[in-house]
């Protein structure tokens, strides 16, 4: 009896069982007895179906009846038998990771689901992926009544389906760009296996969560994004040192430049204004050059004599002076011997 | 005492009806048996009530769904001799219950054979075929990812089964074999498909040694880049500065040579301007070196000093 599918309610209460070695022998218990069996009547026939339910009924075993939500009634004891599907909430089923307590900070379970999650690429690499299957019950009849175990059943689809498809992709696209296309396919796929078991399911998302290399090559993953984030930085670093040095040598030389512009000017100037000054010198000094000459002799001294500390005047006949004559501030002391005969 | 007896009849009445009378539901299928022997050939699988002789004959259920069987994982040889861990799945049905009652009986029976039958082809199917035909199922281009090189974009063997058809041949032939039990088998599949815990470790140190690699390979590429761009730096550098030091001196030299030039345009006009320049320059050469240190040494035979003895020369 107990290896039955669905079988919850008692069928055919055994009245005879119940009552063997049982007298009725007072109207009290009689008025029990018909008391109890109108209560469990009426416990028998009322149902109630909640909002996200759809509620099939079978009378003796079969499928009569759906029953929306709400409060209903079916014939009592056990004739009409009603189960409840829930078809309106989002089920989901975790692999490879489980959710201790959801809440606006989930917590997950420690424990490995290594055996779930770890799985072969196409490279026949290991790749450790978790994921999440979102689904409905869309068909209660045969939800209920093709598959036993649906849950289960899915659960193994499910786990067949993703290895199909991480099994035909590298270890890369499993790791990065191939995220969106694996869930999709597994969608896709999952949804027709799920049709051809007759299971009543509908796939509504299949989201990838943590997709990691197996967790001893996990260093050596992260160290190639080191490295990837080392190399830019080394180029960033000296295209930064070429961005400083350049452009303050090209400030540099153009100042150089500008410098010798204004030294070639300057010269050029200077040499012209010499020139003009030295021409109308010339001519002037042309009209009268002896005059002028010895004018400008006798002025030149006269400017340049007074700054002399001594001057000391000789006269030409004067002769042997020479050795004698004292330097640095004392007083010349008259004029030295002459030489030798003379005036 | 006539209440009791039709009380008494009532009970029994009810006994009788009670093995008179059964329900088959909507997942169910059913075979009356008849001291032991099934009744005709008919299976009664029409949901509802129905009749039966009561306590001489017996109903026999049979789940009318698909069944689960779940293989135990094995350590199975690939033809490469690659050792793996292979976990199948597969759901079946009872499509004869009749056959099925006679060659099995019940669900353990049934259990028991679909583990010979699956995981003997399940064994033959992997023996027979290269680890990489087990675990790929199509011919697929990888995706492009720019961030490998030429060698690291990893090519994918191409295969000539394929993960798909290993299956369904596994799935065939345990159809056949099936064939007689009055068991239908809808699927099987590979749930999982994994090394052994050695060969693990191998692929392991293989993943690590090619990270590894292109870890290397980013690094060094890093440096010889910012090596190319420090030289580059350094030869821009030195062609600035050289150049800015060749067009300052070209400026210069112009100026100069155009300044010299001009000076001896002036100067040189004729021998008479040669020798006037030389008389100023003198001059003020003169005015400038005379200061307050000078002794000047001066002769009356001199111009200057000329009309110091005498009033004419």
């Amino acid at each position: 009896m107990s290896n039955r599918p669905f079988e919850t309610v008692v069928h055919f209460p055994d009245l005879g069982k119940r009552f063997s070695g049982f007298r009725p022998n007072g109207s009290l218990l009689r008025f029990l007895l018909l008391g109890f069996l109108a209560l469990l009547f009426v416990l028998t026939a009322v149902y109630q179906v909640e909002p996200e339910e759809k509620g099939v009924v079978m009378r003796f075993g079969e499928f009569v009846r759906t029953a929306e939500p709400g409060l209903h009634f079916k014939l009592p004891l056990g004739i009409e038998q009603v189960l409840k599907v829930p078809v309106e909430r989002q089920l989901k089923q975790e692999f490879g990771f489980r959710t201790e307590r959801p809440g606006v900070r989930t917590v997950y379970s420690n424990e490995p689901h290594d055996d779930v999650s770890l799985m072969l690429t196409g490279d026949l690499n290991i790749a450790d992926v978790e994921w999440v299957v979102q689904y409905r019950i869309v068909d209660p009849e045969k939800y209920l009544f093709r598959v036993r175990n649906v849950e289960d059943t899915f659960r193994d689809m499910s786990e067949a389906i993703m290895r199909e498809v991480v099994g035909d992709r590298t270890i890369n696209e499993v790791l990065t760009v191939g995220r969106q296309e694996i869930a999709s396919l597994v969608e896709v796929r999952l949804q027709d296996l799920a049709d051809q078991y007759e299971t009543g399911l509908k796939v509504e998302q299949v989201v990838l969560q943590n997709v990691n290399p197996p967790e001893a090559v996990k260093a050596s993953f992260n160290e190639v994004n080191q490295a990837e984030q080392e190399r830019e930085q080394k180029i960033n670093a000296a295209q930064a040192a070429y961005n400083q040095v350049i452009p303050r040598a090209r400030g540099e030389a153009e100042q150089a430049v500008s410098q010798a512009e204004g030294y070639a000017l300057d010269r050029v100037n200077r040499a012209r204004g010499d020139a003009a000054r030295f021409r109308a010198l010339y001519q002037a000094y042309s009209r009268a050059p002896e005059v002028t000459r010895k004018r400008m002799y006798l002025e030149t001294l006269s400017e340049a004599l007074p700054r002399a500390e001594r001057k000391i005047v000789v006269d030409d006949s004067v002769e042997g002076l020479l050795p004698l004559l004292p330097m640095g501030g004392a007083a010349v002391s008259g004029t030295a011997a002459p030489r030798g005969g003379g005036g | 005492m006539r209440n009791i007896l039709i009380f008494l009849l009532l009970f029994a009445l009810m006994i009788v009806l009670n093995s008179a009378v059964y329900t088959v539901n909507e997942a169910e299928q059913v075979i009356l048996t008849q001291f032991g022997r099934p009744i005709g050939d008919r299976v009664i699988d029409e949901p509802g009530l129905h009749y039966k002789l009561p306590f001489v004959q017996k109903v026999n259920r049979f789940d009318q769904r698909y069944l689960e069987w779940d293989g135990e994982a094995n350590q199975l040889p690939t033809r490469d001799k690659r050792f793996i861990w292979v976990d199948t799945y597969a759901r079946w049905r009872i499509s004869d219950p009749l056959l099925y009652f006679q060659r099995l009986r019940d669900e353990n029976g049934a259990q028991r054979r679909l583990d010979d039958i699956l995981d003997g082809e399940t064994r033959n199917s992997i023996a027979n075929h290269d680890l990489v035909e087990v675990v790929r199922a199509s011919n697929r281009e990888p995706a492009e990812d720019a961030t490998l090189s030429e060698e690291e974009r990893q090519i994918l063997e191409p295969i000539e089964y394929g993960r798909e058809r290993i299956r369904q041949e596994i799935l065939q032939n345990a159809q056949q074999r099936t064939g007689d039990l009055g068991i239908e088998i809808l699927d099987v599949r590979l749930k999982r498909v994994n090394y052994i815990e050695d060969v693990r470790k191998n692929v392991y140190d293989r993943m690590i040694s090619e990270r590894n690699r292109i870890a290397t390979r980013f690094r060094s590429e890093g440096e010889g880049e910012a090596s190319r761009i420090r030289g580059e730096m350094e030869r821009d550098l030195k062609q600035i500065e050289s150049e800015a030091y060749k067009d300052a001196e070209e400026i210069r030299g112009d100026a100069d040579a155009e300044a010299t030039g001009v000076y001896a345009e002036a100067y040189n006009q004729s021998g008479a301007s040669r020798d006037f320049y030389d008389f100023l320059k003198s001059m003020e050469t003169l005015t400038a070196t005379v200061d307050g240190e000078t002794t000047l040494l001066l002769s009356t035979d001199g111009e200057f000093y000329r009309y110091l003895e005498n009033s004419s020369p």
